[in-house]
């Protein structure tokens, strides 16, 4: 997976950079919005992951310069604002994601895949999905494992459809209620964890091989092996 | 205009200014009517007046000269007519028989001697002896059978008899009239075109006033880009429109100020922040000793919450300059709270605190969606940390006017008196609690960063009550409107 990396602070850069490589992406770094033009134009990439406050001009004016120039790839926003603008949202809408500082790293890698994921365009209109012996009808609104029914609630399906949807990726709690519950919020209580709990209870019954996983100060992540 | 259409053009300012005016206007002009009117009937009094003494003298002389034989009567009788033909302020239409002038001399003894003009006489000698007549000047008399009173002039003779010359005061009266009704005419033309013109002048310029309030309301906590319109003529009312905009300049250069110092604050907190989040994370990493990885792990947590807390803090200042940016969307609160209370549900009763939603049904709000959304998880994040177990919640919703009020309560051990005074200062906190005291603050600042309020109180019953009033979308308001008012009646 080819990266481009556009940040100014050569700090955030350098660790993003070393991280992203580790995880096995082909990174590409930009310090502005002049040399991230031009290695855009040059090379192709499958991602991109734009700071909005560059020295030079601003990050949004350059992911709209990029699409112009015809790059496709979608855009990871970081942004060290508070307030999200109007603009970002737009940008929101159109498949790309944001995300502010500071992220965890886990954060981050998590919504690298996804949107990577999102451009794929295999998976997205199954009616079916299926992680080892959990099977999910999406038209039925049925969870069964090995052959047994769960019961679940509205939200507990819909929670476990998401895991589902990115198994064997780590998800974390902000990702979760972003997607499942529609909103960007921080609660300072473990909200998400005890619904990942009773999931889990209804899920991985007694004898059964545990599919959630708790990924200690990062998310959860349903095995798919 | 579009909030001020209903209300009738009877109550605005330009229809009691244009009120006033006229009617100061009215009386005054009437006031210098019933000047003139004194001016030109005395006038008038005195004209005839004079004609009846000349003429009177006139007579007088005449039958003193004329000798009393049988010509006399027809003598006198025919000047008394001729002096008929020239009584002044008679109307061209009317001829000389009329019954306008009497000429009447009665006898020492005060029997009718002669007589000239309409009917026998005896009618106006009645009213002459009734009331005493002086020699110098003419006196009004009223006849029995005449609507008009008469003018008398009155002349006695050597023989001991007395001549009267009567004229009727109708024509005068009637010029009198019909000064008096074309003036009439004339003043209400006049007083209406006045009343129209100051009405449409004043109108004219409060509406302009009008439109700069409604802009100038419009223009809220955030939205500062907008300017009240401005006219070119360099009156009052445009100098109140171009001084409000130089202070919305300044408002507004100051708030960008504010933005700018909490954005780079927040930036150049961020940054470092993320770098050493992002180096921590690294080094958790290569660690693979679970003990290690303790103090890396709980650094990070009190990174978040440093993040946290710092993102709290500059939203709390910001909303305390009434300078929070809003990006606003009608959000429903009803099925927001239901989204909001399943999240928080399993949470809640994994502590054993009961929740329930009162909702009276759909309830539209405009507001930041991103910035309620962290407003009601830090209400609920708030009872979630502080109730004990087995306690209840109630979430209740429902609008009141143009409001909708959002409370909740609890059956816990309340707030402490001490911070139910400063609970929205922010920096303010239970003994027992381990946050940093800016939920409430925030909440208060969302609030009223949307033009609503917040107020917390303790329960009669015992517990917490926090009750939230945010003002509803438009075009609901109106809906809700209506109720509220059949029950007022």
């Amino acid at each position: 997976m080819r990266l481009l990396l556009v940040e100014d602070e050569i700090d955030i850069r350098n660790f993003l950079k070393s991280s992203l490589e580790e995880t096995g992406y082909q990174v590409q770094a930009a310090p502005d919005g002049k040399t991230a033009e031009r290695l855009a134009v040059e090379g192709e990439f499958d991602i991109l992951i734009v700071d909005l406050g560059l020295p030079d001009q601003d990050g949004i004016t350059l992911i709209l310069k990029l699409r112009q120039l015809g790059v496709k790839a979608p855009v990871l926003i970081l942004s060290a604002r508070r307030s999200v603008d109007d603009r970002v949202r737009g940008l929101e809408q159109g498949g790309d994601d944001y995300l502010t500082k500071p992220f965890a790293l886990a954060e981050l890698l998590a919504r690298l895949r996804n949107l990577l994921k999102r451009n794929s365009p295999a998976g997205n209109d199954a009616t079916r999905l299926r992680v080892q012996d959990l099977e999910l009808d999406l038209l039925r609104r049925e969870a069964t494992r090995g052959g047994q029914v769960l019961q679940l609630t509205q939200q507990e399906f819909v929670l476990l459809e998401y895991l589902c949807r990115n198994a064997g990726r780590v998800v974390t709690r902000s990702m979760i209620l972003d997607k499942v519950w529609g909103m960007r919020i921080q609660p300072d209580t473990n909200v998400v964890d005890v619904h990942i709990y009773r999931l889990r209870g209804k899920v991985d019954g007694a004898g059964q091989q545990p599919l959630i996983r708790t990924m200690r100060g990062v998310g959860y992540v349903l095995k798919d092996r | 205009m579009s909030s001020k259409t209903g209300k009738p053009a009877m109550r605005s300012a330009a229809w009691r200014i244009s009120l006033w005016a006229t009617l100061a206007f009215a009386f005054g002009t009437m006031v210098v009517f019933a000047f003139l009117h004194g001016f030109v009937a005395s006038d008038i009094q005195r004209r005839s007046d004079a004609w009846l003494s000349g003429e009177v003298e006139v007579l007088g002389d005449v039958a003193e000269r004329t000798p009393k034989n049988a010509l006399y009567d027809a003598v006198v009788g025919e000047v008394a007519e001729l002096a008929e033909r020239e009584v002044p302020n008679k109307p061209a239409t009317a001829n000389g028989s009329d019954d306008a002038v009497f000429f009447l001399q009665s006898g020492g003894d005060g029997a009718l001697k002669l007589w000239v003009g309409a009917g026998n006489g005896e009618a106006h000698l009645q009213a002459i002896r009734a009331k005493n007549i002086p020699e110098d000047r003419p006196t009004d008399i009223t006849v029995p059978g005449f609507a008009v009173p008469f003018r008398v002039a009155s002349i006695r003779m050597d023989d001991g008899s007395q001549i009267y010359l009567g004229l009727s005061e109708r024509d005068e009266q009637r010029v009198l009239w019909s000064l008096r009704l074309r003036f009439l005419v004339l003043w209400l033309l006049i007083v209406l075109l006045g009343f129209g013109i100051v009405f449409l002048t004043t109108h004219r310029m409060l509406s302009h006033v009008r439109r700069i309030t409604e802009a100038a309301s419009q223009i809220g906590h955030s939205d500062l880009d907008a300017r009240v319109p401005t006219t070119k003529r360099n009156d009052e009312v445009s100098h109140l429109a171009l001084t409000l905009n130089r202070m919305l300049d300044r408002i507004e250069s100051s708030m960008h100020q504010l933005h700018t110092i909490t954005d780079s604050l927040a930036h150049d907190l961020r940054s470092p922040l993320t770098a050493i989040r992002g180096k921590l994370e690294m080094s958790l990493s290569t660690i693979t000793e679970n003990e290690q990885a303790e103090p890396v792990v709980s650094a990070i947590d009190e990174l978040d919450r440093l993040t946290d807390f710092l993102n709290k803090s500059l939203d709390v200042a910001e909303a305390k300059a009434d300078a929070l940016r809003l990006t606003r969307s009608v959000v429903e609160l009803d099925d927001l709270l239901r989204v909001m209370i399943d999240l928080y549900e399993p949470s809640m009763s994994e502590n054993g605190l009961r929740v329930r939603l009162q909702s009276r049904g759909p309830v539209s709000i405009l507001v930041d969606s991103a910035l309620l959304h962290r407003m009601i998880a830090n209400l609920l994040d708030n009872e979630l940390k502080h109730l004990p177990a087995n306690r209840n919640l109630t979430i209740e919703l429902h609008s009141e006017g143009s409001s909708a009020i959002l409370t909740l309560e609890d059956d816990g051990p309340g707030f402490d008196p001490e911070v139910l005074l400063h609970v929205f200062e922010g920096r303010v906190k239970g003994k027992t609690s381990d946050g940093h005291g800016l939920g409430l603050a925030f909440v208060d600042a969302v609030a009223r960063a949307h033009g609503g309020t917040v107020a917390a109180s303790n329960r009669k019953e015992g517990g917490a009550r926090i009750a939230i009033k945010l003002p509803l979308a438009m075009e609901q308001s109106s809906h809700i409107m209506v109720p509220v008012v059949s029950k007022s009646n």
